[in-house]
């Protein structure tokens, strides 16, 4: 390639390179064009390779440059690659032949890092250092590390520690002093055995571990003293609570179930002061706090592994304040797996106050409300029927459903109201539900509005299923002569019109006749056994084999 | 050759080297026929052969304590030390420096140098005879061990180890200098930046990877005014540099690294007047000076952001100078063992400031005696096992102790000698004539013609009672 040919080609790389920076911060590494921009901005690279061995850019304040050639440059502060590179002492950039497509993505990935968000603690060096990229090389400058009174650190204290001359007078006479041949000396020497290499492997091992507890221990150590120490009190709760926060982040519930036990310890301590006391009972409540429960619901959406055991033990640490928070995590995760964890949390919190867990029925996501009213069916509290009727009217079918499975598990006679309201619901699945809810409730109450549902002239008009419905809820009032007497008069009534649909009726009540199994009806039934109607006669004939059958 | 390349050559030469220390332990017991020799051979051959056929022709050579492949240094898993330490002890015994291989291997090839190997071992002229016996070997060839000035030399030319020298001392000096600044801005009630602090770290990291000796060396200097940050960077340097010995990787020396440099960052709390006082402290300084760990948690928690490596700088902070048996401070009440990184950091720490004349003491200790009364500490207050590998890094007369050669020459180490703990290499300034010089550096495991050492040391001088300023040399 002839020099400004390269020079293009290089700014091209360059563009690819900032282009790839904005596409890989808006797309996860799955999507179309994550995939896509990438393999265009290795491609360019590989097209390099072929006729050069690597590719350095010098890296100035505002601008970038190849061979002297400057081939990028922004005054701007806002989104300046160059700056983001000088800033941090990176002086020159070099990619090598042999570079790999993951060695992009991880060069890529480090330079569209927010540092101040994401990573506080590390520079796009300390990043680079880390990685250790086999085909990409760095020259950085590190005195940007100091303060202008650092830089001349050196030769002023080269300068003073050369200051005291060596007295080689001094040492003449040692020479003279103390050559003694008796003095030879016999040095100890220490070998290593295979023993020492075992315990140093083992050492190795175990330092892998988790240094969340050595650092709880060393805090409640401190706080042992904090007496002595003074004002030291706030900085260790504060502490205490950033350890909390810290092993939740890692998923190290253990961690924090152990931390809380010995906070428990010192309340319980006839030692600790009144002031010991009061931080740690605040260190208890954390756990529940928002912050807490976010962080928890963040880290059981990632792809690490948590003993199910710690989970449910952390859960036990949490108190009626955590359910709001929990109940917003619940909204916000991506896996089922993980939603059941935070259910079986609001489960067991909900025990606890089902009044806090059922007012937050009136979220607006309708998956949330379907899970708290799912929650309030597990827990089978009946205190938390009243919030469940507030809600039958929300907006979501599927809401709607639930709430009306609630108050057929948890409600009574005091709901008929709002569930007959339901029987004219817009959805047929939600009118199912409420005459379900309303069979389970039982009371005669209860089979009136049935009765007087079906007996209503527009019931004709209800689809097939939805009757079916209605009439195999009847059926719950098996002794009850006047439902058999109502299905009996249904089959026996006659009709001009509709006669279509009320062959429909028919059936349901053959349908409701045969569920309630009563030997009486069989020789209606056999009237019926051959009407001509296919619906009819199939129904019929089940119906008679079930009663006969006895099941 | 591409990084990566290298990597894998490295990998593999570290297979082979401890592959034929193997061989050579086990004819040191068995017969030739032995199967597990055999086997040995074989597994030998199949790591050797691949080898020579794409780099067309492999030589392992010793220079100073290192295995180099093709030029390449042979950097080396845990599990190997013994076997690389056995193999090294056995190549200077016999003078042996390089085994070239031009042409693929076969058993019988590996039989004949076994054969010259163990016979020479016996032998007054080891190298000679083993040259002797390989002589009729058309695939492996021999070359003798070079002098030390020579490896250096081969090593790097003159002109780059000057060049590494400079950036060397340059990192430390910016070390030392961002200490002072961090200590100087946590005083002013500001929050120290670990993002740099974790920069200067690596820096000593990289340095310490490429020639440790080098950086080693200026820990051995104590005349600066201010001390209090020399000893942090020294600390860290010392504890980096055993951490490398014990295997731990870049980024767990990074976290040891920095973890030293703030065990002390707790002394902020202490009067300079207190701290720097040429007089014993009273019971309340005391008081005052035992609160310095504690102080030292509050100071790296107050950093900022929590993360692995403020923990680990927590613990040490917290924990350097509890002593393994618990004897020392702070005292505690229900504890757990010290961590591994709090037990390298006190012996770093312990020696560091024995060794020097401005912490606790105003009378410094030469290395030698300071790791004399270490060893009387090791198993009770020290990790004996740790203070094991400490005295293999720092070497029984560790950078800067003067000491007496039996040539009647006097000498500063200068370098520790990682085979040979007790024969490091030597600069000398008193010749043997009694003549002041500087140079020329010698090692101590050199030996003559009658495989005698040429020098070996007689005793160590104290410093202070002769006035050797290390730095007109090291520096």
């Amino acid at each position: 390639m002839e020099q400004t040919e390269d020079t293009n080609f290089v700014k091209d790389i360059l563009q690819s390179i900032t282009k790839a920076r904005k596409t890989l911060r808006m797309y996860p590494p799955n999507n179309p064009m994550y995939i896509k921009t990438l393999e265009e901005t290795y491609n360019k690279f590989k097209e390099f390779f072929e006729y050069k061995e690597d590719l350095s850019f010098r890296i100035g304040q505002d601008s970038i440059y190849f061979d002297s050639e400057e081939i990028y440059h922004k005054a701007e502060k806002e989104d300046n690659l160059a700056l983001f590179f000088f800033k941090d002492g990176l002086r020159e950039l070099t990619f090598k032949k042999g570079l790999s497509q993951e060695e992009l993505e991880g060069f890529l990935k480090i330079i569209t890092m927010d540092f101040e968000k994401e990573a506080e603690d590390e520079d796009v060096v300390t990043l680079l250092w880390q990685r250790d990229f086999q085909n990409i090389n760095y020259i950085v400058d590190d005195t940007v590390l100091l303060d202008v009174e650092g830089e001349d650190y050196e030769l002023k204290a080269v300068n003073e520690a050369k200051q005291a001359v060596s007295d080689i007078e001094g040492l003449l006479k040692a020479y003279d002093e103390e050559f003694k041949e008796e003095d030879v000396k016999e040095v100890p020497i220490i070998s290593f055995t295979d023993k020492d290499l075992t315990s140093l492997m083992k050492e190795l091992e175990d330092d892998a571990e988790s240094k969340i507890d050595k650092l709880s221990d060393i805090l409640f150590e401190i706080l042992y003293r904090a007496e002595e120490l003074g004002g030291i009190l706030e900085d260790i709760f504060r502490f205490l609570k950033d350890t909390i926060k810290f092993s939740i982040s890692y998923g190290d519930f253990k961690a924090v179930i152990q931390l809380i036990n010995r906070a428990k310890g010192f309340i319980e301590d006839p030692y600790s002061t009144d002031e010991i006391k009061k931080y740690m009972k605040l260190l208890l409540i954390y756990p529940s706090s928002d912050e807490i429960i976010n962080l928890f619901g963040e880290v059981l959406d990632r792809p690490i592994k948590i003993d199910d055991n710690d989970i449910k033990e952390f859960i036990k640490l949490l108190d009626k304040r955590a359910i709001t928070p929990l109940i917003n995590v619940l909204g916000e995760l991506k896996t089922f797996r993980v939603r059941e964890k935070v259910v079986e949390a609001l489960i067991y919190l909900g025990k606890q106050d089902i009044k806090t867990l059922a007012m937050n029925i009136n979220d607006l996501r309708w998956y949330v409300v379907r899970s708290i009213i799912s929650i309030i069916r597990k827990i089978g509290d009946k205190r938390a029927n009243e919030y469940l009727l507030k809600s039958i009217k929300h907006g979501d079918i599927r809401v709607r459903k639930e709430v009306i499975k609630g108050i057929s598990e948890l409600g009574g006679e005091e709901s008929l109201p709002q569930l007959k309201e339901r029987l004219d619901d817009v959805d047929a699945g939600v009118r199912i539900e409420a005459v379900r809810a309303i069979g389970n409730i039982g009371s005669i109450k209860a089979k009136n509005i049935i009765l007087e549902k079906i007996s209503d002239k527009s019931f004709k008009e209800r689809d097939f299923e939805e009757k079916k419905e209605f009439f195999r809820v009847l059926s719950r009032w098996n002794n009850d002569p006047e439902i058999f007497d109502f299905l009996t008069k249904t089959l026996k009534k006659g009709s001009f019109l509709w006669w279509s649909k009320n062959y429909e009726e028919k059936a349901c009540a053959v349908l409701c006749l045969g569920l309630i199994g009563n030997k009486e009806a069989l020789p209606l039934l056999y009237k019926h056994k051959d009407s001509g109607n296919k619906l009819l006669d199939e129904l019929t004939q089940t119906a008679i084999r079930r009663i006969e059958r006895g099941s | 050759m591409v990084r990566e390349d290298k990597k894998e050559i490295q990998k593999i030469s570290a297979e082979i080297i401890n592959q034929t220390s193997i061989i050579l332990k086990t004819a040191l017991i068995h017969e030739s026929t032995n199967i597990a020799l055999r086997k040995a051979i074989e597994k030998l051959i199949s790591l050797l052969n691949p080898l020579i056929e794409t780099e067309k022709g492999v030589t392992f050579e010793l220079i100073g304590e290192f295995f180099y492949v093709n030029n390449i240094r042979v950097r080396y898993a845990l599990e190997y030390l013994l076997n690389f330490d056995f193999l090294t002890k056995e190549f200077r015994k016999r003078g042996l420096g390089s085994v070239i291989f031009n042409n693929p291997i076969n058993p019988e090839d590996i039989q004949m140098f076994i054969k010259a190997f163990i016979t020479s071992g016996l032998s007054e002229d080891p190298y000679d005879k083993m040259l002797e016996m390989m002589d009729n070997s058309q695939n492996i060839k021999i070359d003798r061990l070079k002098k030390i000035i020579e490896d250096r030399l081969k090593k790097v030319g003159e002109s780059d180890d000057i060049d590494t020298r400079r950036i060397i001392k340059k990192t430390y000096f910016n070390a030392v200098s961002f200490t002072k600044g961090v200590m100087k801005k946590i005083r002013s009630g500001e929050r120290a930046d670990m993002k740099k602090a974790k920069r200067i770290v690596e820096s000593m990291v990289d340095q310490l990877l490429e020639d440790e000796h080098l950086l080693l060396s200026l820990t051995a200097l104590k005349d600066y005014d201010e001390y209090t940050y020399h000893h942090m960077v020294n600390v860290s340097v010392l504890s980096m540099a055993l951490g490398l010995r014990l295997g731990l990787n870049r980024m767990a020396l990074t976290e040891l690294g920095l973890a030293a440099l703030f065990h002390d960052i707790g002394k902020i709390q202490i009067p300079n007047e207190v701290l720097n006082k040429p007089t014993s402290f009273t019971d309340d300084e005391w008081k005052m000076i035992k609160k310095h760990p504690i102080w030292g948690v509050k100071a790296i928690l107050g950093f900022g952001r929590f993360g692995s490596a403020t923990i680990r700088s927590v613990i040490v902070s917290f924990e350097h100078h509890m002593n393994c048996d618990l004897s020392g401070y702070p005292q505690v009440k229900k504890y757990s063992g010290l961590d591994l990184y709090s037990r390298i950091i006190a012996l770093a720490d312990q020696y560091d400031a024995m060794t020097s004349s401005r912490v606790y003491s105003r009378t410094p200790i030469p290395p030698d005696k300071t790791l004399s009364i270490m060893m009387e500490q090791a198993g009770t207050k020290l990790d004996s096992l740790l203070y094991k590998f400490f005295i293999n890094m720092v070497g029984i007369f560790p950078v800067g102790t003067i000491v007496m050669l039996n040539t009647r020459e006097i000498g500063l180490v200068y370098e520790g000698n990682m085979a040979f703990a007790d024969r490091p290499k030597v600069l000398i300034v008193i010749d043997e004539k009694g003549k002041s010089v500087r140079g020329p550096i010698v090692n101590l495991s050199e030996k003559n013609e009658n495989g005698k050492y040429i020098r070996s040391i007689m005793k160590t001088l104290d410093p202070e009672k002769y006035k050797i300023n290390l730095a007109e040399y090291f520096l």
